[in-house]
């Protein structure tokens, strides 16, 4: 493992930088960055599995907010995925459920502290003589356009790990699979890598959050023009309250799954070149949000003139066909807000910036009840309906999806090896 | 004010005469403000000359025309270009094509100022990249935007972040994908082009082809000698030409128009051509005085010059650069060029200007809106085109000069009697192997002396090369009447 050089980077950047390298040397490499652990000063978690919520993905409530009340999201996430030793058992779930009760034990369930889910994509429950019960919808992952044909995830299952601290994500990933004894001063006693291997080359990182953008135009294909406070890539705010779906909309209701949800990831890169140096900012607030979004000025630089909603009035989402053919181009926001249901968003996207492979890209990652509503949402965003040019059809001329993933989240009693038809507990 | 006709009666006419006496090299070594421009003896490939290789000379220093008209004008010089062996896949074939980073205009709106951003390249190595997509059986070029992505690799690494690549529109190339692209350095590339299936309506032979996206693949060097042939094969036209309405001819898709690169492999199988054949057709405008665009010369009626034209077929223009000199050698390397047919090649009634004298004979002769000419006619009830037993309204906007068509724009179509809409069609956006893009529509019971008024609710939503970035933006509706017999 070869880690960043720290000469070049400033502190935040090296800190992220090891985030993205992961392993024990850039642990150590990072507590010596933000001191070490004796001095650090990381909230602790609990020891009351009762005291944190029932739904794996309930991190709203405990995530901070930004001034304008939008949840927000830890700056730095690993996804890390993991594959079966040997088929579940009962020992094997008892050591994951372990495993993971010492995370809670050792950090807050804040952005402090560490948030996670612990998923299981399709793969994994094939391997049970069981079928998954009607009430979740979790399909094997497909291409959702013919613009795309990405690999898709098949290993078995994937942590997503996420802190303001970079120290901490690494630190519970390597506490995980016992290569930590104490994590924040609570001893390690079971550990993953007793039934899973971590697939390397699949792991991945990232970060969102107001400046962290700005700071890789260091990395090949991230201009120097994206806005200095732009929490992501593409230079805009996003995840704003009212275009985000609630923890109860994106909540499977009924069957064994009851309170959990399914999580797509889709990874892709990101050609920021072109959208920021070639195209202006009218252009791009018009393929971003919409049309009328740059007419009216109503986005500001980055988004901050927009509150807690990205200004998506219901003329505005209706007004996306005939913005095609009068107007030529149409809004990201305003054609996939045309799937909110009785005006209610379908995905609580958490989605993160990345430059793993050394270039600019996006993992997004999305919660809804079922992946169809998902698959709706996307074809929304596609816009087959639309009479306008791939160009100006939102942003898709910008972005080039690489791979995805379909993943069950269960409910917190059930996140330790579920079979597909658990008993009612 | 002068006559637009008279300006590019003459424009033309220098052209022709302009191309094939340029003075090269002087042109931007004397602009030049610092006067570093290659020279074009200096081939020894030390253009860095502090050898670190990082200051090479990618791009010539451009002189462009001030204050521009408000219309498809003629630029100050022909860009040069290495064409690359055309390449197959499934139901597509594209050509690939290098020049050096340029201007373009990228637009994405109505035309207005905020909604039309000028690309500059960036400094440093690179080129730009751009191809001719076709259908392979009917040879239409595809001139519809549908999300074409590019990878360019070096050994076997991805350089940079993939692209979609531009629609775009230049004189010298018709409609084709394109953008500049940065190089890190000297070197063999490898380029992953994935052409998108064609949702787009498709009629004729077109039906049912096209539907499955395919992944090609071309390699180029990138070097010295690659800079030197684009950057010293820039043709400067003569100066009064800069500017005047009028546009350059059509590439001679399958030469490279420059004589100076006979011993490029790409070409190898042109060498015997000289590439002026196509100027010697400009010069036998010089003959004539009664047209003024260079597309019209395939098809005049009395002028002996043209022999080899007159026994065209109406509409398969898009060949006529493959054998106007009288080549049929082109085999492997044959492009075609976007044009679309010419405006007899039409069946059905058409809809004419009122106020005209007399009904257009030619694309220039057309109706413009925004310096586009608008063709339009009403094809018979049962033609193949429309639903049913339903008349077919073909509207096929164009630019003036070399019928390159307009793609991606809105168009409504507002039919009146007495006063009175009788009806009023969004045209979809059409291939068809015979009429290739247009706009049309099923309709009912129109007739002649109905007025018909073409309004344009976007404008061509592809991006512009310089000549044409002035042109098609406001488009304000062209009232028309059809034809009575
Ligand atoms: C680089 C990639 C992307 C960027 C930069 C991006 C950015 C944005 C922005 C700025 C908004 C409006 C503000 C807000 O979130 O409240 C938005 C909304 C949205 N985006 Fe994306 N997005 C991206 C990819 C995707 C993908 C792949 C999907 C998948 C379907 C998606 C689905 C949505 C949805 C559902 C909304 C909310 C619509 C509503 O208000 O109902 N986005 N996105």
């Amino acid at each position: 493992m070869t880690l960043p050089d720290r000469s070049s980077l400033s502190r935040r950047e090296y800190a992220r930088a090891l985030v993205a390298a992961g392993g024990v040397a850039a642990l150590s490499a990072c507590l010596g960055v933000d001191g070490n652990d004796g001095e650090r000063d990381v909230p602790p978690g609990t020891s009351d599995p009762d005291a944190l919520p029932e739904r794996q993905h309930a991190w709203n409530e405990a995530l901070e907010t930004d001034a304008d009340g939008n949840v927000r999201l830890p700056e730095h996430h690993v996804l890390v995925p993991l594959s079966l030793r040997d088929d579940p058992d009962e020992v094997a779930s008892e050591t994951t459920e372990d495993a993971l009760r010492t995370l809670e034990r050792a950090y807050e369930w804040s952005n402090d502290g560490l948030v996670f889910t612990v998923g299981y994509a399709p793969a994994y429950f094939d391997r049970f003589d069981e079928s998954m019960p009607p009430s979740v919808d979790l399909p094997d992952p497909e291409a959702l356009t013919d613009r795309e044909s990405p690999e898709f995830d098949e290993f078995d299952a994937v942590i997503h790990l996420a802190s303001d601290r970079p120290d901490v994500v690494l630190e519970a990933e390597e506490g995980l699979f016992g290569e930590r004894e104490t994590l924040n001063g609570v001893d390690v006693e079971a550990t993953l890598a007793d039934v899973f291997e971590r697939i390397d080359d699949r792991r991945r990182t990232g970060f969102v959050g107001p400046g962290l953008p700005a700071e890789r135009t260091d990395v090949s294909g991230v201009p120097e023009s994206i806005p200095e406070e732009a929490p992501f890539f593409m230079g805009f705010r996003s995840g704003f309250r009212e275009s985000q779906a609630t923890e109860d909309r994106v909540t499977i209701d009924e069957g064994p799954f009851a309170g959990g949800t399914t999580q797509h990831v889709s990874s892709m890169d990101l050609q920021l070149e072109v959208w920021f140096e070639q195209d202006n900012h009218y252009q791009r607030v018009s393929k971003m949000f919409s049309p009328e979004h740059a007419e009216d000025d109503l986005v500001g630089e980055h988004g901050e003139r927009l509150g807690a909603t990205s200004g998506l009035t219901d003329e505005r989402i209706e007004a996306t066909s005939a913005d095609a053919r009068e107007r030529g181009v149409v809004g990201h926001a305003q054609k996939a807000a045309r799937a909110r249901e009785d005006g209610d968003p379908l995905l609580l996207r958490r989605d993160f910036n990345t430059v793993d492979g050394d270039r600019p890209g996006l993992h997004f990652l999305s919660l809804q009840r079922g992946i169809d509503e998902f698959v709706r949402v996307r074809e929304a965003m596609t816009g087959a309906d639309l009479d306008v040019p791939f160009a100006n059809n939102g942003i898709r001329h910008y972005i080039f999806v690489n791979r995805r993933g379909n993943f069950l989240i269960p409910p917190r009693p059930l996140r330790s090896l579920p079979s597909p038809d658990p008993d009612p507990t | 004010m002068q006559n637009p006709d008279t300006i590019d009666r003459r424009a033309f006419v220098r052209l022709g005469a302009a191309t094939g006496t340029l003075a090269l090299a002087g042109c931007f070594g004397t602009e030049d403000e610092n006067g570093t421009d290659a020279d074009p003896d200096d081939d020894s490939g030390d253009e860095a000359g502090d050898g670190t290789g990082d200051d090479v000379t990618a791009a010539p220093e451009l002189i462009e025309v001030e204050d521009p008209p408000e219309a498809v004008y003629v630029p100050t010089h022909r860009e040069a270009m290495r064409m690359l062996e055309p390449i197959h896949e499934g139901d597509f074939a594209l050509a690939p094509m290098l020049s050096y980073p340029h201007p373009f205009w990228v637009i994405a709106g109505g035309g207005d100022d905020d909604e039309v951003e000028r690309v500059d390249p960036e400094d440093g190595r690179g080129v730009h990249m751009m191809f001719t997509l076709w259908d392979a059986e009917t040879g239409i070029v595809l001139p519809v935007d549908e999300g074409a992505q590019l990878r360019v690799l070096r050994d076997g690494e991805p350089v940079g972040s993939p692209r979609s690549p531009w629609a775009m529109i230049s004189q010298e190339m018709g409609f084709h994908f394109g953008d500049n692209v940065p190089l890190p350095e000297d070197g063999t590339y490898t380029v992953e082009v994935t052409v998108p299936s064609i949702s787009t309506r498709k009629t004729g032979d077109l039906e049912g082809r096209l539907e499955q996206s395919e992944t090609m693949t071309f390699e180029f060097v990138y070097d010295d000698e690659f800079r030197h042939e684009v950057v010293e094969g820039v043709e400067y036209l003569d100066e009064e030409l800069w500017g005047q309405r009028g546009a350059l001819e059509p590439m001679e898709h399958g030469h490279d128009g420059h004589d100076d690169h006979g011993g490029d492999d790409d070409h190898g199988d042109h060498d015997g051509h000289d590439d002026h054949d196509g100027h010697d057709d400009h010069d036998d405008h010089d003959d004539h005085d009664d047209h003024d665009d260079h597309d019209d010369h395939d098809d005049h009626d009395g002028h002996d010059d043209h022999d080899d034209h007159d026994d065209h077929d109406d509409h398969d223009d898009h060949d006529d650069h493959d054998d106007h000199d009288g080549h049929d050698d082109h085999g492997g390397h044959h492009v075609p060029y976007s044009a679309l047919p010419r405006i007899e090649a039409y069946p059905g009634t058409r809809l004419v200007d009122p106020n005209a004298d007399e009904v257009a004979v030619e694309t220039s002769d057309l109706p413009r809106s925004g310096d586009a000419a608008v063709f339009a006619t009403l094809l018979e009830s049962g033609s193949r085109l429309a639903d049913g037993d339903e008349g077919y309204l073909l509207v096929s906007p164009r630019t003036p000069y070399n019928r390159v068509p307009l793609a991606d724009m809105s168009i409504v179509a507002t039919v009146e009697r007495d006063g009175e809409v009788v009806a009023e069609p969004a045209l979809e956006q059409t291939l068809d192997d015979e009429y290739d893009l247009h706009y049309g529509a099923s309709v009912e019971g129109v007739q002649p002396g109905d007025s018909v008024t073409i309004a344009f609710e976007s404008p061509a939503q592809v991006a512009r090369h310089m000549g044409y970035e002035t042109a098609f933006l406001e488009m304000p509706p062209v009232e028309l009447v059809v034809e009575e017999p």
